[in-house]
């Protein structure tokens, strides 16, 4: 049988997960401003342009308004304002 | 199953949004509407917290049974790794004045995940696994203190390119000469593991399809192409000296992202010029550009093609490859890198979006060009990379000049 040795962990030190719970949903998206969050990735821009027009199309009771970040690495805390203040909802399209 | 957004036409994301998911079967949009509007559990709303806590030693075990844990976990570059027991621990981190348990930095493998951060001994762990001696474990620390990890996650397969200046080269014994970038000496390819394994390690893992997408993957990144630069032999001044350092400080420099490497079919000869303005001019635009010369290159650079100024190469570099506006910004990605800077007057890249399309405009700013010298003098060769380093813009991605003194 093989001699056991002790070695060290080589992970680093995980960041603590606090207690963040989901956002409360709204009971219904009518009447109410749905954004869509386009971050800038490839094709990511076309593709809310087309969800934008199928919800026009199949739920025209839901507005829509289309935004795009001016860049996905960093946050954009003004645009999370805006989405507070003026929305129900919000969709990121990540383009992926 | 296809990607369901890059490279589809209107019509076809069309289809995607009214059509079935391929996994569940439900219309996308049905499902997008329901997920935004469905009522939540109390238990959903209760929200979760808790601390990802590990003891410092593994479990007792035999070797080839810890090989197996360290490879299931992922904890390694999936070649066998030296296992670090207490003792190499401490012997690694005798290589450094800095107590064990200082807290180093933070690391992450994505700018979308969270920061993990290290202390010298989880780096000096790494360092053993890879085969580390203790006097590296400085230019190890500078590595891994930077920030910038070895193994981010990036669909596009990103690897770096670490070049080592100042005394350190020759107190370490590392290789500028013949085959300085191959696996041929133990401090150039052990350094470069180090980052590797300590990177994933750190950051808490690089897994493929959790916390690694690169498509094809990366070869650079089993040792990021590390090796020291041939000050000695260079007609120019050495690279670490350009960014603020005096020549006698050690200092170690992350090029990224590096994804490709092309070496020029001839040497130096009189259609010079012409071959690097093809080959500076075909790799990606606005991602940097290395000249990685053979100090045989390099001599015949200064002294038959007369840039006795490195600054000189690099404006010439610069100025001469070039492509069409419209594939400069019809590369993937290309937006988001440059097109705010465009919208918001930013030089040069306000005129580039001005420009004709068919117009010939630069590949790289000056700033964006590198020059570095190592090879072994048998033949004038050259060769062309793409990375960033010591940016005006800095990024995650992009990587800096170290100093190395601080942390021995």
């Amino acid at each position: 049988m093989s001699r056991k040795i002790t070695v060290l962990n080589p992970e680093g030190s995980a960041p603590e997960v606090d207690g963040k719970s989901l956002a409360p949903r709204p009971t219904g998206l009518d009447g109410g401003t749905l954004f869509l969050v386009d971050v800038g990735f490839e094709n990511s821009g076309d593709f809310m342009d087309q969800l934008q027009a199928s919800l026009r199309e199949r739920r025209p009771e839901v507005a829509t308004e289309i935004v795009h970040l001016r860049t996905p690495f960093d946050p954009v805390p003004d645009v999370y304002e805006r989405i507070r203040n003026e929305g129900s909802a919000a969709v990121l399209g990540v383009g992926l | 199953m296809p990607a369901p957004v890059p490279g589809r036409t209107p019509a076809e994301l069309r289809a995607y949004i009214e059509g079935p998911d391929p996994l569940s079967g439900e219309q996308v949009l049905r499902a997008l509407i329901d997920g935004l509007s469905r009522p939540l559990s109390d238990r959903d709303m209760d929200g979760v917290a808790f601390e990802r806590t590990r003891d410092r030693l593994i479990e007792p075990g035999a070797e080839e049974d810890l090989q197996r844990l360290f490879q299931e976990n992922g904890w390694t570059d999936s070649l066998p790794v030296v296992l670090p027991t207490e003792e190499r621990v401490a012997a690694v981190l005798a290589g450094t004045s800095h107590a064990p348990d200082e807290v180093v930095g933070t690391i992450r493998a994505a700018t979308s995940r969270d920061f993990w951060s290290f202390t010298v001994e989880q780096a000096a762990v790494n360092a053993v696994m890879a085969g580390a001696r203790p006097e590296y474990f400085p230019v190890v620390l500078a590595l891994l203190a930077s920030g910038y990890t070895a193994r981010h996650s990036s669909i596009s397969s990103i690897g770096q390119m670490v070049m080592v200046n100042g005394p350190v080269r020759h107190e370490l014994g590392m290789n500028s000469g013949i085959g300085a970038l191959g696996p041929y000496n133990h401090a150039n390819s052990t350094i470069g593991r180090s980052f590797g394994l300590g990177s994933q390690n750190l950051q808490g893992g690089s897994v493929p399809g959790v916390s690694y997408v690169g498509t094809i993957g990366s070869p650079f990144s089993l040792t990021s192409l590390t090796f020291a630069e041939d000050e000695e032999h260079s007609p120019w001044e050495p690279y670490h000296v350009q960014y603020g350092f005096e020549p006698g400080q050690s200092a170690v420099t992350i090029f990224a992202p590096v994804r490709s490497l092309i070496t020029a079919p001839s040497g130096v000869r009189e259609d010079w010029r012409e071959r690097a303005s093809v080959l500076f001019g075909s790799i990606r635009a606005g991602g940097g550009a290395i000249l990685l010369a053979d100090p045989l290159a390099a001599r015949a650079l200064a002294e038959r093609e007369g840039f006795t100024e490195k600054k000189a190469l690099i404006e010439w570099l610069a100025a001469n490859a070039r492509m069409p506006a419209r594939r400069w910004w019809g590369q993937a990605l290309q937006d988001i890198f440059y097109g705010n800077r465009a919208r918001d007057g930013v030089e040069p890249w306000a005129s580039y979006l001005k420009a004709d399309p068919d117009e010939l405009i630069p590949v790289n700013e000056p700033d964006d060009v590198h020059v570095v010298v190592a090879g072994g003098r048998t033949v004038a060769v050259w060769s062309v990379l793409e990375g960033w380093a010591n940016r005006r813009f800095g990024s995650a991605l992009s990587g800096r000049t170290l100093a190395i003194d601080p942390w021995r």
